[in-house]
């Protein structure tokens, strides 16, 4: 995660950005929407990856973060007759509220007891919805969102996507690297000699679950304008450990490789689909290899075979 | 809203054996995934997976016997067996490299056997729904105190207890799981004596599995069985489980009694949402007793 | 300055600190000495909050801090080291070092300043003074023994401490790297005026540096006073220093 700034990354970061501006005048339809999909399950993978992977805390119930921001945004537009706008703001704040509360709760304990107590509160948000018709919709969720003009058209979102993609993107980089984001790290890797050096370990650690869950909801409310319809299963646990996978894919000690994982599973998805309707079982299986042969993830396997600083500090340690 | 307006003495009673029955079902395969979480420390995802190919394989062979007496006893005996059948070839040839790899990546690796096997069964079984009829024999109602009650709902509250004893007794008076519950205080204590610590884990696994496979065989004839059954039961499980405390087998039945009444009641006092008071009792329990109502082994 | 009055804490019925007392003033050198397993560590565990005293007093510039979390007190102006190395393995030396300094200087919850830019001076000024500078940027998990005590050392003087507790400062470290441990402990005290609370199983080392001994036996402080006074004293000639001085 310890990254120098460097003027060839930022110039990279600012070449693909523009180049990434020409995608929709060039590329059909079905295209531009797959890469706004990607860059907001992206930002949802990265913004897990700034409490597993930078804090080392075990979130095993991210995607409810993002369902909340997704509702958020949904039942705004659907349900009030306020401004839409306005639900894209308050859809980072409802899920901000959500990771506070649940990580009022779940800090006291710690590793495994964390995460299952994080998916019963989890799972108890979801069976809510998933029951709430009148509100939520249930199990049914709620189709055909008219998201404001400006974005709703394919190219709309997909820029909707890409700026706001980008400039999260931009944020978290800067918390990462932020005294914050090292002393995280100090907490990560040895929580009691942190707390003997004046860290409050709990404090710190539910700070960074309320950063991951603001992103989460940001990305979820871009789902909504990607997809227009909101489902129980964007908060289902199973969509959770999916993202954990994307972190691991990418490799959870980068900053980008959740993004590269995420990518990956999106285009694995969508393509592997056309051919089969057995794709969870190639997502299986390509999970199975990586935890056996390439435990930290793509991204992080170039970096230590290409990269010359930056990672140093966990490839020394391995 | 209907809210508690119709819950009357006889309504809770019955709702209080359906409750039992599932607490049966719900005991049998939490403790199978208490059992492999206290000794192997495995976050175990594929439990579910396992429940699930236990119905699928009692439904075929079920159908295969033509149903009947024979073909259900059969049935019951021969998924279990056959799950655990799976369930060795699985340690033996993937988990027992990766005992030391930390939770986060079993609990993953668990996770894609799941969508392995999930995939697998929807390529024998189809997307369909199945049914496994009852015996005759069980089918049907009896009369409690003037209520009527589904025979085979009594069959599973009898089953319930005796596999509980069985644990117990496996655990606490066999050789096996005697070295079983000192490999999970101490398991390098365990290696230290000369005992072969590699089989005892596996069998504690197959015997894990195995309870997934009958829990899963007992419940078939409840329900459709069905794509998804994996991924509802496992976090009822593992709910139970830390409810009742990591690898404590009582933890595991109080915890079941617990959510399966919840549930059973639940349908009751407000219909709609009747699968949230589980979810809520659990975070109740865990926000007074975070570490579960029982002593763990961790 | 400090103050430990009556403590008392037990494990599963066992008493590892039984009725233990110490007094440390602003300034001072003190050493606690006695066998293993008499409750230096607990002692210090009690005092810098990774536990909580079952009774007793430890009041810290007129404040009782016992069962405070161990940020809380670090704050007040106490800072320690382990026995059993306790560092930040992943990171660098600097980085090590740094994360107590942002802790200090109160930033840890700033979120949008370069961590690259913060605390470098202080930072640099600590791991020069102790002799760390050319191991600046290595990976502290690869250090060698010796060097991760003293970067332990560092990281416990990042917070600035009034009082600094050292827990066998010197433990497996070779002849060599005791004595300048020695020297710099020595310098600590004179030259930052630090107030150093330690225990250690080296008596020359005591010896030479203390102002002040407490002899700790089971749990119970047996004496406290100069290191003639203690070195003269027959019960702990007989406990502790096998009647050898």
């Amino acid at each position: 995660m310890i990254k120098k700034f460097s003027w060839k990354a930022l110039f990279l970061g600012l070449a693909v950005f523009v180049l990434l501006l020409f995608v929709p005048r060039y590329l059909p339809r079905f295209q531009v929407y797959l890469f706004a999909l990607i860059f907001a399950t992206g930002l949802l993978a990265v913004s897990l990856n700034m409490v597993l992977g930078l804090g080392g805390m075990y979130q095993f119930h991210h995607a409810v973060f993002y369902g909340i921001g997704a509702y958020t945004v949904a039942l705004f537009i659907t349900k009030t007759s306020l401004s839409p706008w306005l639900g894209f703001i308050a859809a980072p704040f409802v899920s901000a509220l959500f990771s506070l509360v649940i990580g009022l709760i779940c800090v006291r304990l710690s590793k495994l007891y964390f995460g299952m107590l994080q998916i019963s509160l989890g799972s108890l948000v979801w069976a809510v919805v998933f029951r709430w018709y009148s509100f939520t919709g249930g199990d049914d969720g709620i189709h055909g969102i008219s998201v404001p003009d400006l974005i709703s058209s394919t190219g709309g979102a997909y820029y909707f996507s890409l700026a706001v993609t980008a400039l999260c993107l931009v944020i978290m980089f800067r918390i990462v690297n932020s005294p914050f984001g090292r002393s995280f790290q100090a907490v990560r890797d040895n929580p009691e000699r942190s707390e003997a050096v004046g860290i409050n370990v709990k404090r710190i650690q539910l700070t960074g679950m309320v950063i991951a869950g603001i992103f989460a909801g940001v990305s979820g409310s871009l789902f909504v304008v990607i997809e227009g319809s909101v489902f129980p299963e964007l908060m289902f646990w199973t969509l959770s450990l999916e993202i954990i996978i994307m972190c691991l894919l990418g490799g959870w000690f980068t900053f980008l490789g959740p993004m590269l994982g995420a990518a990956i599973i999106v285009l694995l998805r969508t393509f592997v689909g056309i051919y089969t309707e057995y794709w969870t079982m190639i997502l299986g299986i390509v999970l199975m290899l990586l935890i056996l042969f390439l435990p930290q993830g793509v991204l992080g396997f170039f970096q230590e075979k290409f990269e010359t600083d930056g990672m140093k500090t966990i490839r020394e340690e391995k | 809203m209907d809210f508690a307006s119709n819950i009357t003495l006889s309504a809770l009673f019955q709702q209080t054996l359906v409750g039992l029955s599932r607490t049966t079902i719900l005991f049998i395969v939490a403790s199978g995934l208490s059992l492999i979480l206290g000794v192997l420390r495995i976050p175990n995802v594929a439990h579910g997976s396992l429940y699930m190919i236990g119905a699928f394989i009692m439904y075929s062979v079920n159908l295969f016997f033509g149903g009947g007496q024979a073909g259900f006893w059969i049935a019951v005996i021969l998924s279990p067996v056959a799950v655990a059948l799976i369930s060795l070839a699985v340690e033996r040839g993937l988990f027992q490299h990766l005992y030391e790899r930390e939770h986060l990546m079993l609990l993953l690796f668990t996770f894609s056997i799941t969508l392995v096997f999930g995939d697998l069964v929807k390529m024998i079984w189809g997307s369909d729904y199945r049914c496994v009829d009852l015996p005759s024999a069980f089918q049907g109602f009896f009369t409690i105190f003037g209520f009527p009650f589904p025979r085979y709902n009594l069959l599973l509250i009898i089953i319930g207890p005796v596999v509980a004893f069985a644990l117990w007794f496996l655990t606490n008076k066999t050789r096996i799981g005697k070295i079983a519950r000192a490999a999970a205080v101490d398991r390098e204590m365990v290696g230290a004596v000369g005992i072969n610590v590699s089989l005892i884990f596996a069998a504690v696994f197959v015997i894990g599995c195995f309870l997934a496979g009958l829990g899963g065989a007992l419940v078939a004839p409840t329900q459709n069985i069905r794509q998804g059954m994996d991924h509802a039961i496992i976090i009822e499980a593992f709910l139970i489980v830390i409810m009742g405390g990591l690898g404590n087998i009582w933890g595991a039945l109080l915890g079941a009694l617990i959510f399966g009444l919840t549930d059973s009641i639940g349908i009751l006092v407000w219909p709609q949402f009747a699968i949230v008071f589980p979810y809520v009792v659990v975070v109740i329990v865990l926000l007074f007793c975070p570490k579960g109502l029982l002593k763990s082994t961790w | 300055m400090l103050l430990v009055k009556d403590v008392q804490k037990s494990f599963d019925g066992f008493r590892a600190v039984n009725d233990a007392q110490l007094k440390v003033e602003k300034g001072e050198v003190v050493a606690v000495i006695g066998p293993n397993g008499a409750g230096k560590t607990t002692l210090f565990n009690l005092v810098t909050g990774q536990l909580n005293p079952d009774s007793g007093e430890i009041i810290f510039n007129n404040e009782n801090i016992a069962g405070m979390p161990p940020y809380e007190i670090c704050r007040k102006g106490i800072s320690r080291s382990f026995q059993i190395v306790n560092i930040f393995p992943r990171l660098t030396v600097f980085e090590n070092v740094r994360v107590s300094v942002i802790s200090y200087n109160k930033r840890t919850f700033n979120l949008f300043s370069k961590a690259e830019n913060v605390a470098v001076a202080e930072t640099e000024e600590i791991i020069q003074s102790l002799g760390l500078s050319e191991k600046a940027k290595r990976i502290s998990g690869s250090l060698s023994h010796g060097d991760q005590k003293v970067l332990e050392m560092a990281i416990a003087l990042g917070n600035r401490p009034e009082l600094l507790i050292l827990d066998e400062p010197t433990a497996g470290m070779s002849p060599e790297e005791t004595l300048s441990t020695l020297e710099l402990m020595k310098s600590l005290s004179r030259e930052r005026g630090i107030t150093i609370l330690f225990c250690e199983h080296d008596m020359e080392l005591v010896f030479s540096i203390a102002n002040k001994i407490m002899v700790m036996q089971h749990g119970r402080t047996i004496i406290e006073g100069p290191p003639d006074v203690v070195r003269s004293n027959r019960e702990v000639q007989e406990a502790y220093l096998g009647g050898e001085a």
